[in-house]
């Protein structure tokens, strides 16, 4: 009796069924494109002189005059996997490997993010979870602390050491889905002010949701500006693109402060630069 | 001062814990996760229990009450929840297991937000998201998403009334499962979400192979277990094909115009 119900309503279900299939088949090609990414490119790569970005637009004059720009102020480029989190997680990797060297730096940032668990909590995360990724960034960042400021022997141990877990999904992931928690709970006690930058009809709220914190969500503006002032650290992004000129120009976040952490952004994709 | 005395039931649960904590590499991130999760789920609610099998941190066992107020009202629905190696970075996926009128049974169910892809899953969700927006997604209308289905309420409380005698093969009867306790109230973050979560049945071609059921370090690589897809593998066989027979041809045209070409050559010589 139950089982002539369930026949008699997949004739109507029938073609949302077939647009159901259709959206299937794209995601099937999706994630097939998002495997092969993962497995031939590292999630963060070594150092490499800017000049490899010379070879990659070997016949792109546009592209050439910019990279010849950009290498009159940066010497190397560091690339991260792009999996839609590039941007926090090339903003993470850089930062923490500058505060290796910047103790005054590391204790201003250390208790930022030791108060950040609060916060998120406060804004109604669940506890649990939160504090299953705020263990591990804390844990990465401790041992940043450890010897942050120390001799270059040390300082290089734990730089490996850093290089070694951002290549680790279980570390690396957590780093970017923290991050990805606080940009949203900054976006989200700020409502007023972030609203104006989105666009359509969505909340605040709702855009945190769809857009910020799940994985592999591509980083814009907004979400820049927000990690930058929920961490209080500046950001310059050189934005790298056909437009005209042959200037690759430059944007702080937030304006007039010195930046921190030089990240190189293509259409769709950042990595990390160094003077 | 006295503390009260714990259940014997939570000691033996305790017990396995440190069982899988044994068993398992703790260093990986969603066995730490799910060991969490185990914890924070280990007493039995009114609503809804959920525990990992006792040899595989991997796939759940759960029991949920219907919604009150619904044709699921009185009814206690099993099922199982299988959690992919990269959790909680991918959804978990649930199967019913309990004839309930709303969603097929044995087949995998995936919570993604309404109108939008499973890619939505956030990782600061956990498996009391994933049953909570389970229980309060059964009274939406079924409209044909795959997984669903569009009994009549007269069915579904018929269902509800003899789901109450359904019984697992490993949880036994199901209607001990639950307890009397009230559930965590909602929070104001998940109340806002289970409003927007949906869930959707996974087409039977795309379905991923179960979690591991032996121990396993979810390292990258080891994405090459996904699923090889039968359509699209079809369709290249087929353009392979094609482009073969293509070839041929040409080669062939090509071969008998060379031919013709030689042969009015040496007549004209």
């Amino acid at each position: 009796m139950a089982d002539d119900a369930s026949s008699s309503s997949g004739i109507t279900g029938n073609t949302v069924e077939n647009s159901i299939n259709q959206d299937e088949l794209i995601m099937k090609q999706q994630r097939e494109i998002e495997k092969e990414i993962s497995e031939t490119i590292p999630l963060v790569g070594e150092i490499e002189e800017l000049q490899t970005l010379e070879k990659e637009y070997n016949e792109d004059p546009i592209y050439l005059l910019k990279v010849k720009d950009l290498s009159s102020k940066y010497k190397s480029i560091r690339r991260t996997r792009p999996d839609g989190n590039c941007f926090f997680r090339a903003f993470s990797y850089a930062y923490l490997e500058r505060l290796l060297t910047d103790k005054q730096e590391y204790d201003k940032f250390y208790e930022i993010a030791k108060n950040s668990k609060d916060i998120l909590v406060a804004l109604g995360f669940s506890q649990f979870t939160v504090e299953d990724f705020y263990e591990t960034f804390m844990e990465v960042i401790q041992r940043v602390g450890e010897h942050a400021g120390s001799t270059p022997d040390l300082i290089e141990t734990v730089r490996m050491e850093l290089h070694d877990k951002f290549n680790k999904q279980g570390y690396s992931d957590y780093i970017v889905v923290y991050l990805r928690l606080i940009t949203s709970g900054q976006l989200q006690t700020d409502q007023e002010f972030y609203q104006n930058f989105i666009e359509g009809p969505r909340t605040v709220t709702e855009f945190c949701r769809q857009e910020v914190e799940p994985m592999y969500k591509e980083s814009d503006h907004i979400h820049i500006i927000a990690l930058s002032n929920a961490l209080k650290v500046c950001v310059r992004v050189k934005y790298m693109d056909r437009g005209e000129g042959s200037q690759v120009i430059a944007h702080d976040f937030p304006e007039g402060s010195t930046p921190l952490v030089h990240l190189l952004y293509r259409p769709g994709h950042y990595d990390i630069l160094y003077a | 001062m006295r503390k009260p005395r714990e259940p014997k039931s939570n000691r033996r649960r305790r017990n396995k814990m440190a069982e899988i904590v044994e068993k398992y590499n703790t260093k990986c991130p969603g066995v730490k996760r799910l060991m969490r999760e185990a914890i924070e789920l280990a007493e039995a609610t009114e609503e809804y229990c959920a525990r990992p099998l006792e040899d595989n941190l991997f796939e759940w066992h759960f029991t949920v009450q219907g919604p009150k107020g619904t044709e699921f009202e009185g009814g206690i629905y099993h099922g199982r929840i299988l959690l992919p190696k990269e959790y909680p970075m991918h959804p978990p996926h649930i199967i019913l297991l309990t004839p309930n009128g709303r969603f097929e049974i044995n087949k995998k169910i995936c919570l993604s937000i309404s109108g939008h892809h499973p890619e939505t899953w956030q990782p600061s969700w956990s498996i009391r998201t994933a049953l909570l927006a389970l229980i309060a997604f059964m009274p939406t209308p079924a409209e044909g998403t795959i997984g669903s289905l569009d009994y009549t309420p007269a069915e579904r409380k018929i269902l509800a009334k003899k789901s109450t005698n359904w019984s697992c093969s490993q949880c036994g009867e199901i209607k001990l499962l639950l307890s009397s306790t009230a559930a965590k109230p909602l929070t104001e973050e998940e109340q806002s979400v289970l409003n927007q979560i949906a869930f959707k049945g996974e087409d039977d071609q795309s379905s991923k192979p179960p979690p591991p059921t032996e121990e396993e370090t979810p390292e990258p690589e080891l994405q090459v277990l996904e699923s090889t897809e039968p359509v699209t593998g079809f369709l290249d066989q087929l353009t392979e094909i094609l482009v073969a027979l293509l070839v041929g041809a040409i080669g062939i045209f090509i071969y008998r115009r060379w031919n013709a070409f030689y042969a009015e050559a040496e007549t004209e010589l």
